[in-house]
């Protein structure tokens, strides 16, 4: 169905070797704040599907913001595709970033473009030619299910709709990683059954899958390992 | 399904990321002049704080800065005139009178000028030289030895530094009561001043719009950034530079600049073809007849471009620093 094969990079299959995201008792705290995260261990091998579970405030928006480069843990270490990020000079995080596909749990698309141009961001932030990407993003709105929504803008989406578009921008420059954050939490159960589906094919695909949501029916249906979350502490399943 | 995936596998690869990041931004002169002229969508939406609301301070501020600038020029220009006319010679007349012979009162007024600072030099024209100068109304012999003659001293003054004209005629007269010295000038040395001054106010009056306009435009995008907060990190954490936000920022405020810039030209072009037509009509007197003089039209068109520098440069830094604050 989804046809574009994720491209090969340099290193990729000495990547494999290596697992892609590796936390070692990271600890991460809000300013002055107690720690929302303890001796957060864990690692996340490439081609993987997880969950990451726990109940509304256990933090797991906050470990997704570790990895999507959006904040700094308070001790510990991550490394991202092998790169120690503490010691990263600021000018290549964008190029981390951009292999990272993200679901914002508010979707957080612009609400002054259309569908269309906030699916196409990521390309053409690579400075990409639209030229060069246009049938690309067409297509993967068609897979979607948001052909006919293509110029609409988001304010006028449903709450589905506006959760695939989120889902079409995270993976339409084809990352290595894709975080998604609660997805389903706006959505009927059919329309979530019918987005698992999609996060399980790209997976297929070849992209890691890190899926946080509190819906159990969800991770049971897809019957992928757990990384549960409660009191800041971490514990995997599965 | 399968017709798309055939075309998706018929498209070259795409070039190297950071060639076609360099690729995109050589576009050559031709694209950029567009670019100028007009805005191409931009990711970042057009209206809220900075849009329509900016354009018209920076159209004010540069209408004034216009104006100022203008007037600047054209007082300066204008006092630049006088002090030339100012530095010819002047005149100092000797009248015969009764209380002191001719020649001695010459000499006195000569040390009198020669002691005043900001007369450069001062000759005094003999007998010989008043009596050619009389000879095309009386013709040549017929000045006779007994005609009272007035004497005259030719003078050059420092147009820069004048004298003090009042005092210096007072000194004249106590030293040489014959002597006259041709004040219709001194007036005109007033009005230089007055010109200098004026110049000085409209320069003063131009650097202060210019740092009202910079504060402003430093606000106004702080505030726009502000209100834009959700698409700079959004932009930020899907990957793009900071160089790519900046670009995107930066374009809507040179068009902004640009476009407040050209509407307070415009203004000022009226108002100056204005005052042209007023003292054609009226007859003025520091104003030139053809209002602006046309070789200080291509100064005021700066104007406008220096406002889209600004605006630019203040939402350059302005934005740079608010990424620098993310990770
Ligand atoms: N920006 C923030 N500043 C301060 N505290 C925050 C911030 N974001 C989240 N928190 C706190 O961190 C804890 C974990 O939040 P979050 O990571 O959003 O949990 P979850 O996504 O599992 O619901 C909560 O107690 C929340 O109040
Ligand atoms: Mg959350």
């Amino acid at each position: 169905m989804f046809s574009r094969e994720p491209t090969p990079r340099p290193g990729f299959f000495h990547d494999t070797l290596r697992p892609m995201i590796r936390f070692e008792n990271v600890g991460m705290r809000y300013g002055m704040g107690p720690e929302i995260l303890r001796d957060v261990s864990f690692h996340l091998a490439p081609g993987s599907l997880h969950f990451l579970t726990g109940p509304s405030g256990a933090g797991k928006t906050s470990l997704l913001k570790l990895m999507f480069l959006a904040s700094r843990p308070s001790r510990g270490l991550i490394t991202m595709f092998g790169r120690d990020i503490a010691t990263l000079p600021r000018a290549e995080l964008p190029d981390l970033r951009r292999r990272v596909g993200v679901v914002f749990q508010e979707f957080r698309l612009l609400d002054h473009l259309t569908t269309y141009e906030n699916v196409a961001l990521p390309l053409k932030i690579q400075g990409r030619p639209e030229e060069s990407y246009r049938a690309d993003v067409k297509e993967l709105l068609a897979w979607v299910g948001l052909g006919e929504r293509m110029m609409a803008k988001p304010p006028t989406l449903s709450g589905g709709e506006k959760q695939r578009a989120a889902i079409a921008r995270a993976v339409v420059a084809q990352p290595d990683l894709l975080l998604a954050d609660e997805p389903t939490g706006n959505v009927d159960p059919e329309m979530g059954k019918r987005l698992l589906r999609l996060f399980i094919e790209l997976n297929r695909l070849g992209t890691s899958v890190l899926i946080a949501t509190h819906d159990h029916a969800l991770v049971e249906a897809a019957g992928a390992p757990e990384l549960m979350l409660k009191n800041g502490r971490l514990t995997i399943r599965g | 399904m399968a017709e798309p995936r055939q075309t998706a596998r018929q498209t070259p690869p795409p070039a190297p990321r950071e060639e076609a990041e360099l690729d995109h931004e050589r576009r050559g002169f031709g694209g950029a002049l567009k670019a100028l002229i007009v805005e191409t969508r931009s990711v970042m939406p057009a209206a809220g704080a900075t849009g329509l609301s900016l354009v018209l301070v920076v159209a004010a501020m540069c209408f004034l800065a216009s104006l100022a600038l203008g007037a600047a020029l054209t007082v300066g220009r204008t006092s630049a005139d006088w002090t030339r006319e100012l530095s010819a010679a002047l005149t100092v007349e000797v009248k015969p009178s009764d209380a002191m012979a001719q020649d001695a009162e010459v000499e006195a007024a000569l040390k009198v000028l020669t002691d005043t600072p900001g007369v450069l030099s001062a000759r005094a024209l003999t007998r010989a030289d008043t009596e050619a100068l009389l000879e095309p109304w009386l013709g040549k012999g017929n000045v006779t030895e007994d005609l009272p003659l007035p004497r005259l001293i030719d003078i050059r003054i420092d147009g820069h530094a004048p004298p003090d004209f009042d005092a210096l005629a007072r000194r004249l007269v106590e030293a040489a009561p014959g002597a006259i010295l041709d004040t219709h000038r001194q007036w005109q040395a007033e009005l230089v001043r007055a010109a200098r001054s004026a110049q000085w106010l409209a320069y003063a009056v131009l650097a202060v719009v210019a740092a009202t306009t910079i504060a402003i435009v430093t606000f106004a995008t702080r505030a726009g950034l502000q209100a834009n907060r959700e698409v700079v990190e959004v932009l930020h954490l899907i990957g793009a530079r900071d160089r790519f936000i900046a670009a995107e920022v930066q374009r809507h405020f040179l068009h902004l600049g640009l476009r407040g810039g050209l509407i307070g030209l415009g203004l000022s072009v009226a108002t100056f073809v204005g005052l042209g037509w007023y003292a054609q009509t009226a007859g003025s007197f520091l104003m030139p007849v053809s209002g602006l003089r046309l070789e200080y039209y291509p100064a005021l068109a700066g104007v406008p471009l220096v406002a889209a520098l600004v605006a630019v440069v203040t939402a350059r830094t302005t934005v740079i620093r608010t990424l620098h604050r993310l990770l």
